[in-house]
């Protein structure tokens, strides 16, 4: 349990960085 | 300031220093006073973390960050999330099992006094100077910009502190923290509606981010590989993870927070919580910046924020120069409205090659203003020489006062106070519980027990008095204020290496941890002085050569502390 919680919290970093990418990219 | 803006902030800071008093009353112990009783659940561990972190000067500064330089700065947080992870398997476990009130009593059971004792000193030494120029910095900017005596600002914010986090302690802190975040999340939230609902109405927040993009303010990620750069992904992954680890998994303002958790559980929920939401806050924050800059492309903003060095322009001989400049910026920025209007009514027509052709005259104009603005910047560092006149920490707060309707105008300023309080109070908290543990405690044989809280009481109110003496001096140091905050970011690598070896490098003892991280130390100090490269990386290099140092030294170690077999 204590795993899964830390790959949430990782994914979610690894999500905004892709989110971030597509930020960057479309108002650039 | 209007009426209501003062009522709004009286309420606001009311309400903080009354619920801090009330929620940290009956601490009856050291142990409870340093530790808040060890009860505290899952959210208000994440809430207190976030608020220690979480100075005025952070969001005054970065909106201000967004709007001269664009959204890479969140890069900075990267290394947060992962730290935490690493920190909640690693030492959050340990502290618990071991019972610490600090992180430094763990070098003395693993190496020696001395390691212990460096590790304490350079915390109290680096936190002690950064939480005078935590209160001073904000104050700075509230009296240049309202008139209000700086000297008072940083008197009332003190004392303030001191009510709830002399008396009350740790638990006093956290609860005061849950309040102001409340305060600061709405004065923040309304602050960025209330600016996409202020530009024009033809403006969509689609038009907006898009003008913020063409001129290079969402620029959120730099995937350039590049040391000499501040903020990058490769800096913000790596050199932010090892920052940050030696952050929240070191410093005892951030591990105080986490030890008063009920249990391995909520200290590790509390951790995560904050993992999780610290990287899209300072995201929020940062395009709350984009959007005060989108605003200025439809209204004119002064050349420069801060009135303070203009004031010292206008009254030397390059007044009339200074002037002169201040009528071409305007209608540099004139013409830039109106390209910008023409940019909006483009996207609108939908044809390519129309928004095109108009987002570069946009980029031309605004390269014509930034002409100007530098030529004024200019005169303005002639008149005030050896200092490094920056406009940044205004931008948002000058914006504010001049564009935000009443009510809101105090509860930002609320905000602004309650983040100077939040950071000082979690500071001086951790001042006070490293003084009790690790001089008092250890080295003239404190007791625990209702002695220790008086003990507790006093350190903690020296400590605030010290950081305050500390802030009405700061006026004086002018450009020292940097090498203040650059003081932390050379220290941390170091402490990161010295517990990384306690934790993971067996055959080291004594005091070779100690000797290692003095070497260490100078190769990070020359890194500052000889070498380009941006401060982030010295958390790697500080904590590699600690680590790297130890195993070399521990081969000619003295042989009574050899590692058994």
């Amino acid at each position: 349990s204590w795993n899964r919680l830390y790959a949430v919290v990782v994914g979610e970093l690894l999500l905004l960085l892709l989110l971030f990418l597509i930020f960057t990219w479309a108002f650039s | 300031m209007s009426r209501l803006d003062w009522a709004v902030l009286i309420a606001a800071l009311l309400f903080v220093v009354l619920w801090g008093l009330y929620k940290g009353r009956g601490a009856a112990t050291g142990e409870g006073y340093i530790g808040g009783g060890r009860d505290h659940r899952w959210w208000l561990i994440g809430l207190s973390i976030v608020a220690t972190q979480t100075s005025a000067i952070t969001f005054l500064s970065t909106p201000g960050q967004a709007y001269v330089d664009g959204m890479r700065f969140v890069q900075f947080y990267f290394g947060l999330p992962l730290a935490a992870v690493l920190l909640s398997i690693t030492v959050i476990p340990l502290y618990h099992r071991l019972k610490v009130s600090t992180a430094y009593e763990i070098l003395e059971a693993r190496f020696d006094l001395k390691t212990r004792l460096l590790a304490a000193s350079l915390f109290l030494i680096q936190r002690g100077l950064a939480v005078g120029i935590t209160i001073f910095a904000p104050a700075l900017v509230l009296s240049v910009l309202l008139g209000w005596s700086l000297h008072a600002n940083i008197l009332l914010v003190g004392t303030l502190v001191m009510l709830y986090t002399v008396t009350g302690g740790t638990k006093a802190v956290a609860w005061a923290h849950s309040s102001q975040m409340l305060i600061i999340a709405c004065g923040m939230l309304l602050a960025g509606i209330m600016t996409a609902h202020r530009l024009p109405a033809h403006v969509s927040l689609s038009d907006a981010l898009h003008v913020a993009g063409g001129l290079g303010r969402l620029n959120v990620i730099d995937t350039h590989f590049d040391l000499h750069s501040r903020y990058n992904l490769w800096s913000g992954f790596i050199g932010g993870t090892f920052l940050m680890l030696s952050y929240f998994g070191t410093d005892q303002s951030q591990v105080q927070r986490y030890l008063a958790g009920s249990s391995v559980t909520q200290s590790r929920l509390g951790l995560l919580l904050n993992g999780m939401i610290k990287v899209p806050l300072q995201f929020l924050i940062l395009l709350l910046g984009a959007l005060v800059f989108v605003f200025y492309q439809f209204h004119t903003p002064p050349l420069f924020f801060n009135p303070g060095p203009v004031k010292q322009v206008m009254a030397g001989p390059d007044a009339g120069a200074y002037r002169a400049l201040e009528g071409d910026f305007a209608r540099a920025r004139e013409h830039q409205s109106q390209v910008a209007e023409a940019y909006v009514t483009a996207r609108h027509s939908g044809d390519p090659a129309t928004i095109a052709t108009a987002k570069g005259q946009l980029q031309q104009a605004h390269a014509a203003s930034e002409i100007v603005r530098k030529q004024g910047v200019a005169l303005i560092e002639k008149a005030n020489p050896g200092t490094n006149p920056s406009d940044t920490n205004y931008i948002f707060l000058a914006y504010v006062l001049s564009s935000l309707p009443v009510g809101l105008v105090g509860l930002v300023i609320a905000a602004v106070f309650s983040g100077s309080m939040s950071s000082m109070s979690g500071e001086i908290s951790a001042l006070g519980a490293t003084t009790v543990v690790d001089l008092w405690r250890r080295l003239i044989g404190g007791s625990q027990g209702q002695r220790e809280v008086w003990v507790g009481r006093i350190a903690t109110f020296v400590w605030g008095g010290f950081a305050m003496a500390f802030a009405e001096y700061a006026a004086r140091l002018g450009s020292l204020i940097e090498a203040v905050n650059i003081l932390g970011s050379l220290f941390y690598g170091t402490i990161l290496g010295i517990f990384i070896t306690a934790f993971y490098v067996k055959r080291v003892k004594g005091g070779t941890a100690f000797y290692a991280a003095l070497v260490a130390e100078v190769g990070v100090v020359a890194c500052f002085k000889f070498t380009a490269i941006s401060f982030l990386w010295y958390n790697v290099i500080g904590c590699v050569a600690v680590v790297a140092l130890a195993w070399c030294f521990s081969f000619v170690q003295p042989a009574e502390v050899q590692p058994c077999s």
